[in-house]
């Protein structure tokens, strides 16, 4: 977690009230986010959590500016996002290796069509290849990865770009959960080493307290903030492992809190299914 | 449980009766199969054919006036080839297709990779190509032998509208189906649009394309047999057409012969390129 200092200065990223509002066919519309606002500060990992379909992706989305928002506007760095860029990389949930691309092709692509030499993107690569632990498979193509291999060149290939900020969303989601908890001890001591700023979409409350300095929950219909919360119990540090953050003081709580919030969720879903008939 | 519990199971295990490796069998649902094996049955398939042929004419069950047996069909082949400049005719068939064939890909893969790209080209072309897919290709064979008379022309042009509508409908399909997100993971890596085109959406839909090609040559081979059948008095289509006139089957059938095995040749090339050029496909998507 970044020393308190930080968190008064300006934030790495600042969301203001931003809404996304989709026409359906047949002309209706809908608000599939409304007027959210947070701020992410330098260094810190922040998670969105929600309920499926409260517009977690949507907010993330048009952070990497792949969205246009229909109201608000987002800041990075006090500069207005408009549009992708290379300071906002993002890993999908679903496996996005380039198939024809060795490892080390992959991991080099971003810094090669920005014009970074040969030699500088060699190095630079190999240093993030090694980060993932994968140095013996760096002229391997993807297709002889396993599936977190693969996402784990994908994080690699984001970050030897030089992001400002880091933006996934739900990247372990399709992976079992033993490779899940390796990626998340592995994405703290990325973070922990490379000091990147990071925004996490995720709907698994673990995931998000074990990773998250900061957690947006977001509720749906329309999709919004409903609570900012800082994992203050970490007290200033972050877990390298799930077995330290079960027993840490406070863990219970959070977890029985934002358990509590996705259960009233859901509770809420059913009422306003009840009233539509 | 300790650990001496489990060696013990294991060495039970390696003991055990049925640790052999499970038997190799002829029938398993999209199992690969030894090279050797898909080698020997493809042969075999041709043996048998042959064989059964050869047999139905020695005993008479084939009227062999217009079913002559395989081994004169290959005499007639061989001389054909020797004394009537047989190679001069199969050559310009080759040629006429090959060079009407690289003309049509020439204007459809990148038309092709364009409409699957850009939606505007998509609105543009798609009506137009669409249109022409479903007016079949011989129908035009009139008018091309009043625009080309019956020169080259008119043969490379009924080869080309035969195959390039349907080639540039499926490269832009493969080309639709280049995922999103591999786009996206781009342009969020810094690309511009020019940049994905040449990086991303060209290799990923590559090996599709050569895959389209290797289909639509076999399509084009059709159109061939058709012009030249039509009007030529060249190629390996004019020469069965004047078997037919002399009441030759066996030049039919030694030039039906021809062009199964340059075809087949063709598709060993368009394999060979696949695998060469394109290493990283994982083996079960081939
Ligand atoms: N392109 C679109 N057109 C219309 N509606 C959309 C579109 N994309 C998203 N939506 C709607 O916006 C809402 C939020 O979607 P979003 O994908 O952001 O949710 P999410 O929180 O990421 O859900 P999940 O956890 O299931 O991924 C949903 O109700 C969805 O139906
Ligand atoms: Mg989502």
């Amino acid at each position: 977690m970044p020393p308190k200092s930080f968190q008064a200065a300006s934030p790495k990223l600042a969301v203001r009230g931003v809404g996304k509002r989709y026409r359906l066919n047949g002309g209706k519309t809908i608000d599939a986010v409304h007027d959210v606002s947070f701020d992410v500060m330098e260094g810190e990992i922040c998670a969105l959590l929600g309920p499926s379909g409260c517009g977690k992706s949507t907010v993330l989305r048009m952070v990497a500016g792949l969205e246009d928002p229909s109201s608000g506007a987002m800041f990075l760095d006090n500069a207005q996002i408009d549009g992708p860029h290379k300071s906002r990389g993002m890993v999908f949930q679903r496996y996005t290796s380039f198939d024809w691309m060795t490892v080390q092709k992959n991991v080099e692509y971003g810094m090669k069509i920005n014009g970074v030499s040969k030699a500088d993107r060699g190095a630079q690569a190999d240093h993030f290849i090694q980060m993932i632990q994968l140095s013996k498979f760096k002229n391997a193509y993807p297709c002889q990865l396993s599936g977190g291999m693969q996402q784990r060149v994908a994080i690699a290939r984001t970050l030897a770009n030089g992001p400002s900020i880091l933006l996934m969303d739900e990247p372990f989601g399709a992976l079992d959960a033993e490779t899940k908890w390796q990626m998340q001890e592995l994405m703290i001591s990325i973070v922990e080493t490379s000091k990147v700023t990071v925004l996490i979409v995720t709907h698994d409350i673990e995931e998000a307290i074990f990773l998250a300095d900061r957690i947006i929950f977001m509720s749906r219909h329309p999709g919004t903030v409903r609570e900012n919360m800082v994992t203050e119990f970490k007290d200033g540090r972050r877990f390298s492992s799930h077995e330290e953050m079960i027993e840490a003081k406070g863990f219970h709580e959070i977890e029985k809190k934002i358990m509590h919030m996705m259960r009233d969720e859901m509770r809420n879903d059913r009422e306003e299914a009840l009233q539509e008939c | 449980m300790g650990a001496g519990q489990r060696v013990v199971e294991r060495e039970e295990l390696a003991q055990a009766p049925n640790t052999k490796p499970r038997r190799q069998r002829w029938f398993e649902y999209q199992k690969p199969i030894p090279v050797v094996w898909s080698l020997l049955l493809g042969i075999s398939v041709w043996v048998l054919f042959f064989g059964m042929w050869e047999l139905a004419a020695a005993r008479g069950w084939i009227d062999t006036l217009f079913m002559p047996p395989p081994h004169q069909v290959l005499a007639t082949l061989y001389t054909m080839i020797a004394e009537r400049g047989f190679l001069s005719d199969i050559g310009i068939s080759i040629y006429r297709i090959l060079l009407s064939f690289a003309m049509a890909c020439a204007i459809a893969i990148p038309l092709g990779v364009l409409m699957g790209s850009f939606r505007t080209v998509d609105a543009f072309f798609n009506p137009f190509v669409s249109a022409w897919r479903y007016l079949p290709a011989p129908a035009f064979i009139p008018l091309l032998l009043m625009w080309f008379g019956v020169g080259e022309g008119s043969k490379l042009a009924l080869l080309f509208i035969g195959v390039i509508f349907f080639l540039i409908t499926l490269i832009m399909d493969h080309t639709r189906a280049v995922r999103a997100e591999l786009i996206e993971t781009a342009m969020t890596l810094g690309a511009n649009r020019w940049q994905i085109l040449s990086t991303i959406v060209l290799p990923a839909v590559a090996p599709k394309i050569l895959v389209s090609m290797r289909q639509m040559l076999a399509v084009s081979w059709t159109y061939l047999v058709i012009a030249e059948i039509v009007a030529a008095t060249t190629g390996i289509g004019a020469v069965m057409m004047r078997g037919q006139r002399f009441l030759k089957v066996d030049e039919i059938m030694a030039g039906i012969l021809v062009i199964g095995m340059v075809g087949l040749f063709f598709d060993f090339l368009f394999r060979l390129a696949y695998r060469v050029l394109f290493p990283f496909v994982a083996n079960g998507q081939r």
